[in-house]
């Protein structure tokens, strides 16, 4: 008997043949394919009891309601809040995104302070005394005016703790970013000579001109003026789209009449001159008293005016005689102003002169016309408590020069920062706290800007991200993210007649290190001490909003907003004509030489991208279209025929260069887009935050400059001239 | 019981979307990727890997300037019924992977069962499929806003718009727990038509006549994606606008759309 | 058996030279039985031990007891929400409810105090029943809709005084109750397996649905996710 290979053969045989009569082959089949289908890479999300939770979104100024689903106390998704004035149940791409700068890797997630040129972490309670410490030295050295503070918006408590803070250290150099919203307060204050700003009732309107708003671009209550726009195709409302580039508002007017960039001042000259000229002006707005009316009829009545407003716009005289006769003849007919999102100031020129038509249509404070707002000013602190180094700062008058002499009726002029940021002599700053804003990126000529600010002894941040000027700072105290802080969301005024404030409420705990800005400056003045910490008598931000909105925080709190239907527009005064008599239109027109530069180069605005210091989350960016962004390359808009006589093709590269800077584009001809204009995606090229943000195209900030308003010194730059060559 | 569930009318859910209300500011398509926990990458701007499960085309008239005209168009799975649920997509995959329901006439797709052969996507005449090309990845914190109502899917299956069905299931648990055998026409919209901030997206049973869309659909106005095709979408499109309802399907020259004898609605 | 192992001798015999053939047999067929033997008991005894590994439940937990404490049987603790969606497995706040102190005398209810009530920590309880993620199970459309029973794809767990050890599959990770106790896949009462296959066996017989144009069965959809 010996054990051979056959034994082992028959071995292995029966063992083959029990096994089949075992489970496992079967059992083992079912098992690996249900081990295929739980994939080890593929997270599976954790259940549990859904809720929803109310806030407000803080991305953008537009202000809309936001109800948040969760799951246990992990947030799932961003939805619209139902029944609010703003959105009423609609949510952007960049609001629905928002989610991911909350989870997302680009979060602060403690203080920083940079040694070195590099970030290490350092307590809360050291930050605030070390910067505390610097203010002292400040103020002591009688340079108190010297602190200066740049945020988003002027509008919020956040921001106006911010100004009383560096008004009670003894400064008046308090500066916000500035919009069109800016221009609608400076008309208004102008011609009226009062306090108040402009809301455009459009789905109340039969006969909507918009001088290159952005209605569903996201003119600066984005989701308002889609919704609005929705109305006005029900009801059958006409809107007529003036603008040199086929955007989506003008692709959804009824009529699109494209227009020479910069010359929208001289087209509302022209249609004036009509309805002065045929009297096509409701009879009852001005009389032989209204002052300085007969001067300007005057001034605008001869033919002149309209064949330069021709000449100028690109739209022949029977196009603008048209015009002007069917927006004067329509019922309730509307013009808008403010170009793309709203995002820049435009001349007083031009605003002034589109207020006008409104005006003379006698549109003003009535249904599906032009509200004038009242500055809404919840505002009723104490008044600071002064020492004398606090009254010596605020003897000064402002750096920028706004608030005084020719430019009395300007808040600020924020595109002088860099410059002051630079200087040496007595008017510079040497601490700056920023908050809600992006300079370093927002900014035209954002080069000079970037430069600038690493002369600042002093820059504190409170953004909750890593962006550009946040990577330049030198103290990094992150503020909670949107969905983690409370914080009051005011109204634009746009599209909005009433009295509306919405409240962001934290849906979910800090995820870091992070603190309320409100609460770091309550701190940061209490470790002060003396008449600083008596000004900030707040225990804590929270009592601080909580008193500052008294009998509306019950609604904020349970409804998420607090809303006034119609108790916020003022009355209309008489108009003073006189402001408009020496208007100046020429500034609007594109920066640079004609020849060197023969094409212009505009923005192009869209929902899908955000512009301001939020950046683009990974949603948003995931829906960019690829002929805006192709890989990293920046895509350029450009007319087929215009990309014919430079010799350009359709998706090659090619070189932009404008006075400011070079940037290496692609191409994509277009057909709606003028001869001789160039499109460019603003909102792109951030290098800050993360790899899914940045490095993704340029940005357009940087290849413009500043154009100073001559009445208002505000920064109106849009386009500039530019020129195009092959890669 | 059996009888019960014997007498529940089939539906038929579909959309309506107003091309004349739509803005393109592309909420849908966020929506959509939020509420289906549809992944990112560091480049997306391949469309043809990029997935969305609802996308918003830009068509143009393609005439010169200044007559340009341009108009949005979001799509969705049209969920095509085809003849009797044969949809060119289900037709085709060998795995049943993918299923047309009579009962609610939506297009399944199960990701557990696709193997990813892709055939469905080549049968698929308005590239509402898409491949999952890498395993998804949520970067720092991200894998904490993952919905739980909807399964993430892994590298190498096919995925799509299914109409939200996360949200009918729970309605329907909703209305269960209070008793009720069927739920209300807004008890149950996709993510789309609720983040749509112009209204544009009507969503409802198309076989209910109190239903918006049963009214919409019949508009004179509306149209359907490649209808000549016989694939029998359930997404209907509304334009006051010619040449948008012409660009709807392929037509000869000189063709018009209105003479054309359509499949039924 | 034997039938089988007849048809294997033939097979194997005829395959040998004429020569070697006895010899070979007698050795072939002791070889034979010997593996067939050994793989018979690897693969119904060792196997199954193998492939499921044996967890604890982190708290011996008394169904029967708590029953007797309840007013409405299983729906007590395991509730449904709102919503519609279903509770599932208590959270701590619920037990908490009752047992912020120890109420008796038993020491793993001092210990689950102690361990889990005092530190505020979640009981990592392991779901019997827990489906992959690719299922959406509705116990609405079950329980409430359909009028079943707990009790039909649960089992008598209402009445159990202990809880029984956890078995994972260390293949797929899913609970044996998913295939069910019994390997051989066959089963007895209707708790005893939940597969897909159960799931449409059980569909097809109470709803009569075949809406599925694929398989005439039920949608894919009710049941996925």
């Amino acid at each position: 008997m010996k054990i051979d290979r056959r034994s082992f053969l028959s071995l292995g045989i029966g063992a083959a043949a029990g096994t089949a009569l075992t489970p496992i082959p079967w059992k083992m089949m079912d098992d690996s394919a249900i081990w295929t289908q739980n994939w080890w890479l593929t997270p599976v999300p954790a259940g549990g009891e859904v809720t929803y939770k109310t806030t407000a979104c803080t991305l953008c100024p537009g202000g809309c309601g936001l109800r948040i689903r969760m799951v246990e106390n992990r947030a799932i998704k961003v939805e619209g809040l139902e029944k609010h004035p703003v959105n009423d149940g609609g949510i952007c791409p960049i609001g629905l995104s928002g989610i991911q700068l909350l989870y997302g890797g680009t979060r602060v997630k403690m203080p920083l302070k940079k040694v070195n040129g590099k970030f290490v972490k350092i307590s809360w309670k050291d930050a605030i005394s070390e910067i505390a410490l610097k203010l002292k030295v400040l103020r002591d050295k009688g340079d108190a005016y010297k602190l200066s503070c740049l945020t988003g918006s002027d509008k919020d408590v956040t921001s106006l703790l911010l100004k009383r803070f560096i008004n009670t250290i003894g400064s008046n150099n308090f500066f916000a970013n500035t919009t069109i919203s800016d221009s609608y307060e400076f008309v208004i204050k102008k011609v009226h000579n009062i306090e108040g700003s402009m809301s455009f009732d459009l789905e109340n309107s039969d006969f909507i001109l918009s001088f290159g708003s952005g209605i569903i671009d996201g003119f600066v209550s984005p989701l308002k003026m889609i919704r609005a726009h929705s109305r006005i195709k029900e009801q059958g409302g006409k809107i007529v789209q003036i603008e040199p580039r086929l955007s989506n508002t003008a692709a959804k007017a009824d009529k699109w009449i494209p227009v020479n960039p910069g010359s929208e001042g001289m087209l509302a000259l022209g249609l004036l001159h009509v309805i002065v000229k045929e009297k096509l002006y409701k009879s009852n707005i001005v009389s032989d008293n209204t002052s300085n009316f007969e001067k300007f009829r005057r001034l605008i009545i001869p033919n002149t005016t309209l064949n330069k407003a021709a000449e100028t716009t690109g739209i022949d005289s029977k196009t603008i005689e048209k015009l002007g006769r069917g927006f004067a003849n329509a019922r309730k007919p509307v013009a808008i102003f403010g170009r793309g999102k709203g995002d820049s100031p435009i001349g007083f020129g031009e605003a002034g002169l589109v207020y006008i038509l409104n005006y003379l249509t006698g549109n003003i404070n009535k249904k599906g016309g032009l509200f004038i707002t009242d500055n809404k000013k919840y505002i009723n602190w104490p008044e600071i408590v002064k020492d004398e180094i606090t009254n010596a700062g605020l003897d000064k008058s402002r750096m920028d020069g706004a608030g005084a002499g020719s430019f009395e009726d300007t808040k600020y002029i924020t595109s002088r920062l860099a410059d002051l940021m630079e200087s040496k002599d007595q008017k510079s700053i040497s601490a700056l706290f920023i908050y809600n804003e992006n300079p370093c990126y927002t900014l035209s000529d954002s080069k000079k800007i970037n430069k600038a600010i690493e002369a600042v002894p002093l820059v504190v941040s409170f953004s909750s991200y890593l962006d550009e000027t946040t990577a330049k700072a030198d103290y990094i105290l992150p503020n909670h993210t949107n969905l983690e802080r409370l914080q009051d969301v005011p109204s634009v005024p746009s599209g909005i007649t009433g009295g509306l404030v919405s409240l962001s409420k934290p849906v979910v705990k800090p995820m870091y290190d992070t603190k309320n800005t409100g609460d770091v400056i309550i701190s940061l003045a209490k470790a002060m001490g003396g008449n600083i910490a008596e000004s900030f008598a707040w225990s804590s931000f929270e009592t601080c909003l909580k008193s500052t909105f008294k009998d509306q925080w019950n609604a904020l709190d349970k409804d998420g907003f607090w809303f006034n239907p119609g108790k916020s527009t003022r009355q209309c005064p008489d108009l003073d004509f006189s402001k408009l008599l020496d208007i100046n239109l020429s500034s609007i027109q594109p920066q640079g030489s004609k020849s060197k530069f023969p094409l212009v180069l505009i923005p192009k605005e869209t929902m899908r991208i955000s512009s301001g210091y939020i950046a683009d989350p990974p949603f948003a960016v995931k829906v960019i279209p690829d002929t805006v962004l192709k890989n990293n390359d920046q895509v350029v808009e450009i007319n087929p025929e215009t990309a014919k006589k430079y010799g350009l093709h359709d998706t090659k590269y090619a070189i932009l260069t404008t006075p400011f800077g070079e940037v290496k584009v692609k191409i994509h001809t277009y057909n709606g887009i003028m001869e001789g204009v160039i499109a460019m995606s603003k909102g792109l090229g951030h290098i800050g935050y993360d790899k899914f943000i940045n490095g993704k195209g340029e940005n357009f900030n940087r290849l413009i400059g500043p154009v100073e308003d001559p009445d208002s010194g505000l920064d109106i730059a849009w386009g500039i001239r530019a020129k195009l060559t092959r890669a | 019981m059996k009888k019960e569930h014997n007498h529940m009318k089939n539906k038929k859910f579909g959309m309506c979307i107003d091309l004349d209300k739509c803005t393109g500011c592309g909420s849908c398509m966020v929506a959509c990727m939020s509420e289906n926990n549809v992944p990112f990458r560091e480049d997306e701007t391949d469309k043809r890997k990029s997935i969305t499960w609802i996308t918003v085309y830009k068509i143009t008239n393609n005439r010169p300037f200044p007559d340009t005209e341009v108009c949005y168009m979001p799509r969705p799975c049209m969920h095509c019924e085809g003849h009797d649920g044969h949809s060119p997509c289900v037709s085709v995959c060998p795995a049943t992977a993918t299923d047309y329901d009579m009962a609610t006439g939506i297009v399944s797709q199960i990701y557990t069962r696709c193997f990813g052969c892709r055939y469905c996507m080549g049968a698929c005449p308005y590239h509402a499929r898409y491949f999952n090309w890498w395993d998804p990845v949520w970067p720092a914190e991200m894998e904490k806003y993952l919905s739980p109502d909807v399964s993430p899917r892994m590298r190498g299956v096919v995925e799509k718009c299914n109409f939200c069905y996360s949200r009918y299931q729970r309605a329907l648990d909703k209305a269960y727990c209070e008793g009720r055998s069927d739920i209300e026409e807004d008890e149950y919209q996709t993510a789309c038509t609720q983040g749509c901030p112009a209204g544009a997206i009507t969503f409802g049973d198309l076989n209910n006549k109190s239903h918006a869309v049963y009214k919409l659909k019949k508009s004179p106005n509306a149209f359907r994606l490649l209808e000549r095709l016989g694939t029998n979408p359930k997404v209907y499109y509304l334009s006051s606008k010619e040449w948008v309802r012409k660009a709807g399907d392929n037509y000869i020259k000189g063709e018009n759309p209105k003479n054309i004898k359509k499949s039924h609605h | 058996m034997s039938k089988q192992e007849d048809k294997v001798k033939e097979i194997s015999s005829g395959n040998l030279p004429d020569d070697e053939k006895n010899e070979a047999i007698g050795f072939g067929i002791i070889f034979f039985i010997i593996g067939i033997a050994a793989s018979l008991i690897f693969g119904w005894i060792v196997f199954p031990k193998l492939l499921y590994s044996q967890k604890k439940q982190p708290v011996d937990f008394n169904h029967k007891l708590h029953m007797e404490f309840v007013d409405d049987g299983c729906e007590s603790c395991h509730f449904f929400r709102e919503d519609g969606s279903y509770s599932g497995v208590p959270k701590l706040a619920q037990c908490i409810d009752c047992h912020e102190e120890v109420q008796g005398e038993d020491p793993e209810e001092e210990r689950f105090v102690e361990e889990y009530v005092a530190k505020g920590k979640e009981v990592p309880w392991l779901i019997y029943s827990k489906q992959p993620d690719c299922v959406f199970f509705s116990h609405a459309a079950h329980v409430k809709k359909g009028g079943m029973e707990c009790k039909t794809c649960h089992g008598p767990i209402g009445e159990s005084t202990t809880l029984r050890v956890y078995e994972e599959n260390r293949v797929t990770g899913l609970s044996r109750d998913i295939w069910g106790k019994n390997i051989s896949g066959l089963n007895k009462n209707t708790w005893d397996s939940m597969k897909m296959g159960d799931c449409a066996d059980c569909h097809m017989e109470e709803t009569g649905r075949k809406s599925s144009v694929q398989t005439e069965k039920d949608g894919c959809l009710v049941c996925h996710k």
